[in-house]
């Protein structure tokens, strides 16, 4: 976190940089309380009992689950849920595979129109995806995919920024893994699976978290192509459910629910978002 | 996540392919260690020629479910964006063509107009508000010795949220009965319409709600571009007597140039595209207050299903965004030269 000196330095002269420091840590600690304070008053409401005040100026003096299970039986809640998960766990798993065999291919193997294709992929990602989403809808209605959780995911399948940033992870790695292993007469589908694959685990989790975290938020394509109550997914329930008369505790709980795997993930895979991010922004 | 957020550029070109090796200097080299047979290049050039045949049916084979995938749902709809747009397209499926009449209908428009204003209104209000609160996020956690760590991790925590989310619980604090107009009414202040009051409040209050939810990913762009700066130049700014607010203006800041201009961009692109928190919070109002640019295409897509049109708002769409990404690149190459 910090270098050598400036510790050497608030040895030296404690008490100006140890003060700095403690007011520091005070100022931080206001900030995050105000941006934590929302997500508690959610996990309150959520908890709080039917008869307790509308803001919680402190922990009800009963806590309750009532909210959270009732929060089950409204609307085809279960299934959201359901319909969330698919559409992000088996976006996040095609994604990583046929991008990384693709990858694979454009960063190590020649042949014939690779770099047109890698130049057109790269080129999408200068499309905003609402952009292509009136042709992209009228696409998947031809295939009778409104209303489907594969019309939902097919479109999402095409993800340049993952074909792009595995393709940089493998041009980077050495040759000699791969001499190697043509050197030993590994066929190419084990090439990849037991060279590449191993090799790229790093950048294949970041990808994961964030193409997870991106269709669990996503909104706007699932609201257009999930629309009967039953492929609606959480983000498209969460947005209804708040317009309809439903109790903030119950709104409040389903937003809580909804949170819970992002948190989860993040409390896992904290060092790799943080990685991502900073990866991404330093090439900029 | 934003899609398009994750790479911060897309300019590294693909490499030029290397120069393979010729067929002379295979056979030379090949000559070269069997000199003794005349007719020894042949097999080797052979052998080379169907390794190199081999290799580019297995490369296409490794690419082709992503050529698939992409000619499908990434190629054909962008193609087919610009081609709707000028056409009438019906939900029966009837088209017409109509040329550029979509583009002369949208700049007379007046609702085309006040979304585009709308969106212009707020972005310039989130856009300044975003980068400064996670740049203040960034600096404060640089200078932090201790649990910068864990500091970093609470304020990067509603990143992980759904705009949806942030909207709900932000619909919750802004009402008329939330906490914060009981505050308001506790220092005397009377109720504030945060969410259908005037319209510089509104979008005022659903910016303050995208930084709420964002700045956690610009304040780690920041910090690592601050991590990377060297420690000799703050040293030396130090010695030459420059107090902390001197040291970052004259300092950090010009250092964090390229990071701030990337930021700028990135976020500038996200703000053309709100959508979420207005479809939770505001519906676009009061009184089309809200109504912004992907806004717009949604109702002109799904509320009157006039597809051609909004494909046509959404050609825009991609201009406007296509026009902000080369100038930044234009603004970054300016200043590296």
């Amino acid at each position: 976190m910090t270098t050598a000196p400036t510790t050497a330095g608030t040895v030296r002269r404690p008490s100006p940089e140890r003060r700095r420091q403690r007011v520091l840590t005070v100022v931080l600690g206001v900030i995050s309380l105000f941006t934590v304070a929302p997500l508690f008053a959610v996990v309150v409401l959520a908890v709080s009992p039917a008869d307790a005040p509308t803001i919680p100026y402190a922990l009800p003096d009963s806590l309750t689950l009532d909210n959270i299970v009732r929060v089950f039986t409204i609307g085809e809640f279960p299934l959201w849920l359901f319909n969330s998960f698919v559409y992000s766990t088996v976006s996040v798993i095609v994604v990583l595979l046929t991008a990384s065999m693709a990858a694979y291919a454009l960063a190590r193997k020649r042949f014939p129109g690779r770099n047109a294709l890698l130049w057109a992929i790269i080129a999408t990602l200068m499309v905003p995806l609402q952009a292509t989403l009136i042709p992209t809808f009228i696409l998947v209605a031809r295939l009778g995919g409104v209303n489907t959780l594969w019309g939902m995911i097919l479109p999402t399948l095409a993800n340049a920024q993952a074909v792009f940033l595995i393709r940089q992870f493998i041009r980077e790695l050495p040759d000699d893994y791969f001499e190697a292993a043509r050197l030993d007469g590994a066929g190419e589908w084990r090439t990849f699976v037991a060279i590449v694959l191993p090799l790229i685990r790093p950048v294949l989790a970041t990808l994961a978290i964030f193409v997870f975290l991106w269709h669990w938020n996503d909104l706007l394509w699932p609201l257009v192509v999930g629309q009967s109550d039953q492929a609606r997914t959480l983000t498209v329930g969460l947005a209804t459910l708040n317009t309809e008369t439903v109790s903030t505790a119950n709104v409040m709980a389903a937003t809580m629910v909804s949170f819970i795997p992002c948190l989860v993930i993040f409390a896992i895979l904290q060092r790799q978002i943080v990685a991502g991010i900073t990866a991404g922004g330093v090439k900029g | 996540m934003q899609p398009g957020k994750l790479v911060a550029s897309s300019s590294a070109p693909p490499r030029a392919d290397r120069a393979l090796p010729g067929p002379s200097s295979g056979s030379g080299s090949a000559a070269g260690k069997t000199d003794a047979t005349a007719d020894s290049p042949a097999p080797y050039q052979r052998d080379r020629r169907r390794q190199r045949r081999r290799e580019a049916i297995s490369g296409l084979l490794f690419v082709l479910p992503t050529l698939v995938i992409f000619g499908l749902f990434k190629f054909l709809p962008i193609a087919g964006a610009a081609a709707m747009s000028l056409t009438e397209y019906r939900l029966n499926g009837d088209v017409t063509f109509l040329g550029a009449d979509n583009y002369t209908r949208l700049a007379t428009d007046p609702n085309f107009w006040q979304s585009l204003r709308v969106t212009i209104a707020y972005v310039l209000i989130f856009v300044p508000l975003i980068i400064v609160v996670s740049l203040a996020g960034a600096v404060l956690l640089d200078k932090l010795v201790r649990y910068a760590g864990a500091f970093r991790s609470l304020l990067f925590i509603p990143y992980l949220s759904s705009f949806v989310m942030a909207g709900i619980i932000w619909t919750w604090i802004f009402s008329t009965d939330g906490p914060v107009n009981a505050a308001l009414a506790g220092i005397g202040a009377g109720k504030v319409p945060f969410v259908s009051g005037h319209q510089l409040l509104v979008l005022a209050s659903l910016a303050a709600v995208s930084v709420w939810k964002g700045f956690g990913y610009s304040m780690l762009i920041f910090l690592a571009g601050l991590k990377s700066q060297p420690a000799e130049v703050h040293e030396a700014a130090r010695i030459d007597g420059a107090g902390p607010w001197k040291a970052f203006w004259h300092v950090t800041l010009p250092l964090l140039k390229p990071v701030t201009f990337f930021v700028l961009v990135i976020e500038t692109i996200v703000g053309f595209q709100v959508f979420d928190t207005i479809y939770v919070m505001t519906g676009g109002g009061p009184n089309r207050a809200s109504h912004s640019l992907i806004y717009f295409l949604y109702d002109e897509g799904f509320k009157f299903f006039d597809f051609g049109y909004a494909a046509a708002i959404g050609v825009v769409l991609f201009f406007i965004v296509l026009v902000l990404s080369l100038g930044q690149q234009r603004l970054v190459e300016r200043n590296e030269t």
